[in-house]
Formats: structure tokens, sequence, C-alpha cells
């Protein structure tokens, strides 16, 4: 009884709604743009009065009732108050052909006969375009050019749709495969198939040393030795280090080796994916990143998120293709972005005139704020009161006593509309003076790894003190985006409407789903000065604890009750649940 | 306070709807109250007149504005929000009606809202009221 437009479900028109659209088509839902006010600016669609103008039903002429349905064919005004009175319906029935009404207090249409809400493309795009012309400063209003303009904002320039390319399948021919043969050794020993246990430790998985409080960095390697995209990358050899040596020596024409973080990726991947199990030492990739970052380098315990930003830095600076574009957020400077890289939208709207500004930033993450501390209802739990618990409890506000912050929550609260403090005026280009402001983030474009970061570590300058916040966070298995994407928020931000948004625009990445995987998490156990990074890796739908050089399988239940701190989630499609069986083919 | 409000237009027609609508003749079908009637002689009740007052000067809109600010920043309407999620879960997407909905919350909601924000609201409704006698 629904169709999909880009994952928002499209309700069915009922039997009477068709009826009347093959009458009037979509005339009447055009015309009642006119009818359509804004009340406050950039607020809510209702339908227009005259100022002394009151509502009120027409059968028993009461005008308090909590809906008032004006028909659309008669423009009558009945209530409809179930279980009491049900004076529209009445009239639907005393008047066929008069079945569709909208309710003058919410502008949504509603069918008297099936007396439920009902939905028709036209007259959202009516209200919306209502709610955007009072919300952008143009005053065009007349075709549909000025409608995108309006509804879309500016489209900047890299997110149009790229040019693609067909796929072409790659088969070697038979001088390949013996060039194959030659220069590869087997990944598995096929003679030891038969004696493939259970316990045998998937490929890539090989302890880090600590080279002294490293953990941070060992804790990152981990998750990005096993993030898919990246990992795929390496292993089919797209950064190949002797080659990048060989160029770079070519172009400096020195024998100092121009570092490459990138390079230094490629052997650990090496050493990590060659079947080796001894715990390997990235002495070369921490010396590197310490040139990198100078002014972290030291042996002293270092943020595991600064490193992960500083170290995707390191990749771009010495991969980056300088004839690739240079559109931010599109992922094709290099691999660290292409794989992490998403596009978050701000949108500030100036509480006076309703006027909207929008910007675009790339992001190769997201810092989540823990929500403050919900006052002592002693509910505080510890993580091992929900081992077994796999139900997800929304934090239902301040006033609630639930007590669990979630990822979903903090994600919420991330996408919340905020109000800016007064300190905070924007400058408003309609108004052309401070206001205040209602801000509210939302996610423009999926990364194909999206990585959260759970801000735990808080640092005050005032007080000149740092703590760490230790609260538990719930985090799932399976996540999906949509209520966070520009298009779900702008959806939500004009009511029920199933007007397609730009949103919903065909972008390269939007093909892929909304749906994500948790591969890895870092954990933090201890406190801010001296703590102690574990990173826990799901490989084959199995939990491997790795710390430093140390790697067990756990349950999962470890999992989830472990202190989160950073989050990395996959988009579905690229996760592969391999089979239990773990030989060759 | 005002007793006779034979200046308000009791309106039992939307009117600018029916003037969106005049230019669709063939649909434009004449209302079931004869407009000759709309304007009665009926006395209308205490809770009508403050109603009336109330919208005729935009409080009411403001009134219901805050109303909705404060039952969002409580927690009200998520609440409410999960107790629909659940029960559509539970019976089906198309299974549902709004009625079904608002007969599921009304009790539970009317129940729930903080004594502070009826503290409020009242606050502010008798004071418009103070300032609306004459």
């Amino acid at each position: 009884m629904s169709s999909k437009i880009s994952g928002h479900i499209s309700p069915q028109p009922c039997p009477h709604l068709l009826d009347f659209r093959s009458h009037n088509g979509s005339k009447p839902f055009r015309a009642l743009q006119d009818c359509i006010r804004i009340k406050p600016p950039g607020g809510r669609a209702a339908i227009r009065r005259e100022p002394s103008e009151v509502p009120r039903c027409g059968t028993c002429e009461e005008s308090s009732r909590p809906r008032l349905y004006a028909c659309i064919s008669c423009a009558a005004v009945f209530c409809h108050a179930p279980l009491l009175h049900f004076h529209a319906s009445d009239h639907a029935l005393s008047f066929p052909g008069h079945e569709i009404a909208v309710d003058v207090d919410r502008a949504e249409l509603f069918c008297c006969a099936c007396r439920d809400q009902v939905y028709d493309r036209d007259f959202d795009a009516a209200v919306v375009l209502a709610q955007t012309i009072n919300a952008t400063a143009t005053t065009s209003t007349s075709g549909s050019a000025a409608l995108q303009r309006n509804v879309a904002g500016s489209q900047p320039e890299n997110l149009r749709k790229r040019h693609r390319v067909d796929y072409r399948p790659w088969e070697p021919d038979s001088g390949e495969h013996i060039s194959i043969g030659n220069q590869s050794i087997p990944l598995h020993d096929s003679t030891n198939a038969s004696l493939v246990s259970l316990t045998q430790v998937p490929w890539g998985l090989r302890g880090l040393n600590n080279l002294g409080n490293t953990c941070f960095m060992n804790s990152i390697l981990q998750a990005l030795l096993h993030t898919p995209p990246f990992r795929n990358y390496f292993l089919s050899d797209r950064h190949n280090r002797y080659y990048c040596q060989q160029k770079n020596s070519a172009i400096n024409g020195t024998k100092n080796s121009r570092l490459c973080l990138a390079c230094d990726m490629d052997a650990i991947f090496s050493a990590v994916f060659s079947g080796d199990r001894i715990p390997y030492s990235p002495a070369k990739f921490l010396y590197s990143w310490w040139q990198h970052a100078a002014n972290l380098a030291s042996y002293e315990q270092q943020d595991a998120h600064e490193f992960f930003i500083s170290m995707l830095d390191g990749i771009h600076e010495k991969v980056k293709d300088k004839r690739k574009s240079r559109s931010p957020g599109s992922g094709d400077c290099c691999i660290a972005h292409r794989v992490f890289s998403g596009i978050l939208r701000s949108d500030v709207m100036c509480m006076a005139c309703g006027f909207t500004s929008t910007t675009y930033d790339p992001c190769v993450d997201i810092s989540l704020d823990l929500e403050p501390n919900q006052g002592g209802s002693g509910k505080s739990s510890s993580a091992k009161s929900h081992n077994s618990c796999n139900v997800e409890v929304d934090c239902m506000g301040p006033n609630q006593n639930c007590g669990i912050s979630t990822l979903k929550g903090c994600l919420e609260r991330f996408t919340r509309a905020e109000k800016l403090g007064s300190d905070q005026k924007f400058f408003c280009q309609k108004c052309q003076v401070r206001q205040e402001s209602l801000k509210q983030m939302s996610i423009r474009k999926l990364p194909l790894v999206s990585c959260f970061h759970v801000k735990r570590f808080e640092h005050s300058s005032i007080r000149k003190m740092s703590r760490k916040v230790d609260r538990y966070l719930q985090f799932p298995f399976s996540l999906d985006m949509t209520p966070y994407l520009s298009s779900s928020i702008l959806r939500s931000r004009f009511g029920n409407r199933i007007f397609p948004f730009d949103g919903d625009e065909q972008d390269a990445s939007n093909d892929l789903s909304t749906e994500f995987e948790l591969f890895a998490v870092v954990t933090h156990t201890g406190k801010l000065d001296a703590g102690h990074y574990v990173t826990y890796l799901r490989l084959s739908n199995q939990w491997y604890k790795c710390d430093d050089a140390w790697i067990t399988q756990v349950n999962e239940s470890i999992v989830r009750a472990a202190q989160g701190y950073m989050m990395f989630y996959v988009q579905k499609v690229l996760y592969y649940k391999e089979s239990e069986n773990q030989a060759a083919s | 306070m005002v007793k006779h409000l034979h200046h308000v237009k009791a309106s039992k027609r939307c009117r600018f709807i029916w003037r969106a609508f005049g230019i669709m003749k063939h649909s434009v079908n004449r209302p079931p109250t004869p407009d000759a009637a709309e304007d009665q002689g009926k006395e209308p009740t205490l809770q009508e007149i403050i109603n009336i007052k109330l919208i005729e000067s935009g409080e009411k809109e403001r009134l219901m504005e805050l109303l909705r600010e404060r039952l969002i920043d409580c927690g009200w309407k998520d609440e409410m929000k999960a107790l629909c999620r659940a029960y559509i879960k539970k019976k089906g997407r198309n299974n549902v009606t709004v009625d079904d909905l608002v007969h599921l919350i009304t009790p539970k909601g009317r129940a729930s809202v903080p004594d502070s924000i009826k503290a409020e609201l009242l606050q502010r409704i008798r004071t418009f009221l103070m300032s609306a006698a004459p």
C-alpha cells in the first residue's frame, strides 16, 4: 500500500482521493497555495483566515474542537473528534465527492470517508512552496526553475552527477595466469584444508607491539587494517610502496626517500596479511607519523582520535592526485577521503524572518557529545548490567529516568534544531542585522565508512582542567542513518509531506543504502592521563579483542558492554559476512 | 466581559478556500447550511467567548506555540511518539488510522502533561483575560 522514494515511505492514495483527482486533477491543490499562511516565520503551515474569522463546525458550531477540517469541494468547515463527533464524516456521507478535506490548523489532507490522513504530491508541493517562499529572500515565485532554486538552495558544482563509466569485467589470459602464478605465494596451504579448525584465526589478525604508550596508534591501525574499502585498496596493490619510493626519488633526485604514510601503511598491510602471527612492530610507521605530526612526536600517550585525523591528513598530503578535482567531500583526492569523507549540511534560520542560510562542509568523522548528566536518579548504570540487553532504549528527555545513553540518542541530538545563544547572533541577509537564530545539522552525503567519535575527554581552559566522561554509551551493531540525512531533516521541518527534496536528488553516493554495519570499536579504559586503548574487531561475525600484541576471540556481550570511544560503521553493501569456512577457494 | 459578539464572523466556511475555488465552478457546491443562518442570535457560552477572544487577539496561537515548545523540551512529545511507534509496529503500518492513534495517546497524554506547564499556561490565560476585560 505504499511505495518508497529513496528510503522514505510514500503512502498510496485512498480510493476517494483517487476519485477526487480524476475529477479535479491537481488544480484545487495548486490553488490552495494561496490559502496557506506560515506562522511564525519559518514555522508551521496553516490555512489562512481573516483576522476576525473564527472557523467553527457547520453542524455543532463549536470552534474549540482540536481538529477542524475544511471540505475542499465546498469550503464548509466541520469538526472531527474521534468517538464523539463525526461531523466531517457525516458531510462526506451526505455529499458524495466531498470526502477530501484539509485540516485548517495544520494544512494536512484528510479523507472524511476513510477517517484517516491522506497524502498528495501536488498538495504537499503547494505547501512546501509556500513555506520555502516564506523562508528565502528571492521574490520570484513563478516557474519550476525558481522552485528548484528555492527548495534546493544553491547547488554546489561538486554535487552534480559525475560522469560514470560502465563496469567491464576482467579475466586474466593464459600469459597473465602464468605471471600471476610465478609472482605470488598461496595465502592458504591447501594441503591443510582438512585440518582447518573452528578456532582458526581469520586472515589479517596480527598483534601490534606497543612501542612505548603507542596503544593509541595500535588501536586505530587495527581498525583501519580491517576497514573494508581501505583494506581492499591496499591489498589490491593500489598503492605500491616500491613504485611510490622509486617515483619519489626520481622526482626528488635525492637519496632521502620521501616519507609517505601510505607506503608505510602498505608495508603494514603486507606484514599483517602475510599469515605470520608473531606480533609486528610498526616502528617505521610511527617514525613517519612523527615526521608528519611533529608536535605530537613523543612517547607520551596521545589521543587516538587526534591520531586518526592526523593520519588521514598525512595520507592525503602524500597521496593526493593533483590532477583530480579538488572538490571537497567528493573523496576524489585520496583513499583516506574516498573512504571516510562525507558532507555535513548546516542550516541557520533567522528567528525573526525565517530566512535560512545553508552551508555544506566535508567531514571525515562525526564527533558526538554525550548528553549532560541526567541528575541523580542513580541510574548511571554500570556496563555490566547491560550485557544481555539487546533492546534499543531511546533516552526520552531530561525528565525521564531511563538513564541510558545511546549512539542513536547522540545522533538525534546532533541533528536537532538548536537555538543559538543571544551572544551568538547570526547576521541575517534578509533583515540585514544580527538576529537570534536556530541552527540545525544534518548529513548531506554519507561516507563509505562512518566514524563516530564520542567526546569523552573534556578540556576546560577556564577551569584549567581536563576530565574524562566514563558514562556508558549503548551502540547498535546495525545502524540506519536515514533519520539523520538532510532529506529526512528537511522533510520533518515541513511536516508530513511527500514532496521530494533536493536531498533526494540522485548523487553517486545516494545509490548506496543508508544501512551500516559495525565492524570496529576503539575503547578507552582508565583515566585521562593514564589509560589504555583497545580495539574490538568484527570478522566473519566473530568479535576479536586487539590489545596491542594480544589478540583474543571474545563474546559479543563483552563488546556491547565496552566503553566505546570511536565506532566504525561501514555501508552494509560493502560489508561481507564471510562464511565460517576460511579455506581458500 | 463582552457578552454579545455580533462583530465576530461565525464562519462555517473557510473564506479563503471558498474564494480560491470560486474558479472551479463545476465543483463549487452549495454549502449545507445557508449563509443567512450563519450569524445566529444564540447566546455563546463563557468558554466560547474566551476561545473567540483568544483567537481574535492572536493569543491562542502564541499560547499554542509556547505549549508546543514546552512539551518538546520536557520530552512529552518524544514519549507520545514512542507510544505511537510501538502501537504501529504492533498493528502494522497499514492498519492504523489517525483516530486510532489519537484514541491511544489521549488519556496518557493528558495525564502526563507536567504540572509546571499547566500552571504556566493557566497563568498566561489569566493574565490575558484580565487585560482583555473592559
